[in-house]
């Protein structure tokens, strides 16, 4: 069989510059598969050689691959909000402030329901064994503390349980009760400074809280299971070396530096412009793998080590916003206070993706609604200019609420094109000196096989 | 923590890996365990 590529059935491979002195990158882009070329021996490895051949036995089980990990998944976890209402008025926040200000607590009782008819529809969709998660996420849950906790040790056995939290709340009491239950607790932090932080997060008072995060970012030390979500925008963006510093001295060990998103007016109002961001995020990347290097202690930056694993293990990706379609509303879906059922949570707030309602709706009805179909059959292969580009797969084209409400249709792009395009040559030049694994979890590939290896031509 | 040194110089960099898919996680949360 020839081997020719782009032309007739033979397979599309696309070359693409990653800034590397030695080598360069080939991607098939629908297959997500991936060669990194001596420049040297590109002409070679495209017309003479055993690596397009080996390739093309992989291709079907590749696209397989691809096929299973974005249209074949079901729901194994819910993002729930048990308050609307939020004591901070974070200027970014995606939730619309009347909610946060005005909004309501779910009651315990409705909680315990909520949570009973999870259970019911879970037994029935994923395997035996295969525990669902529940993250209880915001605007506050903690505002509605009481209700949480008694839920998390009436369905422990149930769910797994996640927390994410501004941190104001987490006084002493609450993370001994999170952290003797193994609770996954994320918490939010915007720079390593009370100025920095600030800037944008602020209770309605207008007072910063930097303080309040600070003090339970010291109660937790010691504990492996919590994360901080950096929100980078243009106020912070300069300093994410010196987060990375802060944090990495905290001994937090896992956090995200994540673009904002422009869901809201508020959002877009902080973006920061993609050149810009990258040029500070790639040095906060090399501060992590700096101090890696000096103290053998790792600070996982987990949305870039998930672009990592996409690129390596495209199964084993743990964040699914840069995949497309995206994760909302087919590997998680989102209860809003009142029950209301949305793809993800980002979507909260925008009343034309309610898909239905926990306490009347059925669940599986819910996900086969029109609202939930167009975020996912949202496919990257119907934007432009996506559609053309080699690292499609790795990139996804988040957000679709962002794409929704930013340029007024789904199928358009996200917000940050070009931080992503070059996230991703970042990710490939690594991994061309051989350095991938100290900016990934330890043993992440524990559950992972070999499919292709290849270092001879 | 990794070897020092760059990677030995290959003529081809090439390689992929497999596992069941469960990913669940989103931009506004991370779950750190992986039970």
């Amino acid at each position: 069989m020839v081997n020719y590529f782009n032309t007739g059935d033979g397979c599309q491979v696309l070359p693409i510059d990653i800034g590397h002195k030695e080598y360069i990158g080939l991607i098939s882009p629908d297959t997500a598969f991936w060669a990194l070329v001596k420049k040297s021996q590109l002409s070679r490895a495209l017309t003479d050689s055993s690596l397009l051949r080996k390739y093309r036995d992989k291709q079907k089980a590749f696209c397989d691959e691809m096929n299973t990990l974005r249209f074949r998944l079901k729901p194994s976890a819910v993002y729930f909000n048990p308050t609307d209402l939020c004591n901070l008025n974070c200027a970014y926040c995606y939730i619309p402030e009347h909610l946060r200000k005005k909004g309501k607590h779910m009651h315990i009782r409705k909680l315990f329901k909520a949570l009973a008819i999870l259970k019911v529809y879970f037994t029935s969709t994923l395997p035996n064994g295969q525990k669902p998660q529940v993250i209880f996420h915001g605007a506050e849950p903690l505002l509605n503390r009481k209700a949480v906790f008694s839920a998390i040790d009436k369905f422990r056995r149930d769910f797994r349980f996640g927390v994410q939290t501004n941190a104001t709340l987490l006084d002493a009491e609450a993370i001994e009760f999170l952290t003797s239950r193994g609770i996954s607790i994320g918490l939010s932090l915007d720079g390593h400074t009370p100025e920095i932080a600030d800037r944008l997060r602020r209770a309605w008072n207008n007072k910063g809280v930097f303080q309040k995060v600070i003090e339970a970012l010291n109660r937790l030390r010691g504990y492996d299971n919590y994360s901080v979500i950096c929100t980078v925008t243009k106020e912070n963006m300069a300093s994410q070396v010196k987060m990375i510093e802060f944090l990495h001295r905290m001994k937090v060990p896992t956090c995200m530096l994540n673009p904002v998103r422009c869901t809201l007016s508020g959002g877009r109002k902080h973006k920061p412009l993609d050149a810009d961001a990258a040029k500070y995020y790639f040095k906060a990347l090399d501060r992590a793998h700096q101090l890696y290097q000096k103290t053998g202690r790792k600070l996982v930056v987990a949305n870039f080590a998930n672009v990592l694993i996409a690129i390596i293990a495209p199964l084993a990706r743990r964040l699914m916003c840069d995949i497309s379609p995206c994760g909302g509303g087919r590997c998680f879906f989102a209860v809003s206070s009142n029950g209301d059922l949305f793809p993800c949570s980002e979507f909260i707030g925008i009343k034309k993706f309610k898909g239905g309602n926990i306490f009347r709706d059925n669940i599986s009805d819910a996900l086969e609604t029109v609202q939930f179909k167009s975020v996912t059959q949202r496919r990257i292969e119907n934007i432009e200019p996506c559609c053309r580009c080699a690292v499609r797969h790795f990139c996804g084209s988040p957000c679709p609420a962002e794409a929704s409400e930013m340029n007024g249709s789904i199928e358009t792009r996200g917000a940050f094109c070009e931080l992503y395009a070059k996230q991703v040559r970042y990710a490939l030049h690594l991994i061309a000196d051989g350095k991938e694994n100290a900016y990934l979890w330890d043993n992440w590939d524990k559950n992972t096989f070999t499919t292709f290896k290849m270092n001879e031509l | 923590m990794e070897k020092k040194g760059r990677r030995a110089k290959k003529c081809v960099i090439a390689c992929r890996k497999k596992c069941k898919a469960n990913g669940t996680g989103l931009s506004h949360y991370v779950l750190s365990d992986k039970k």
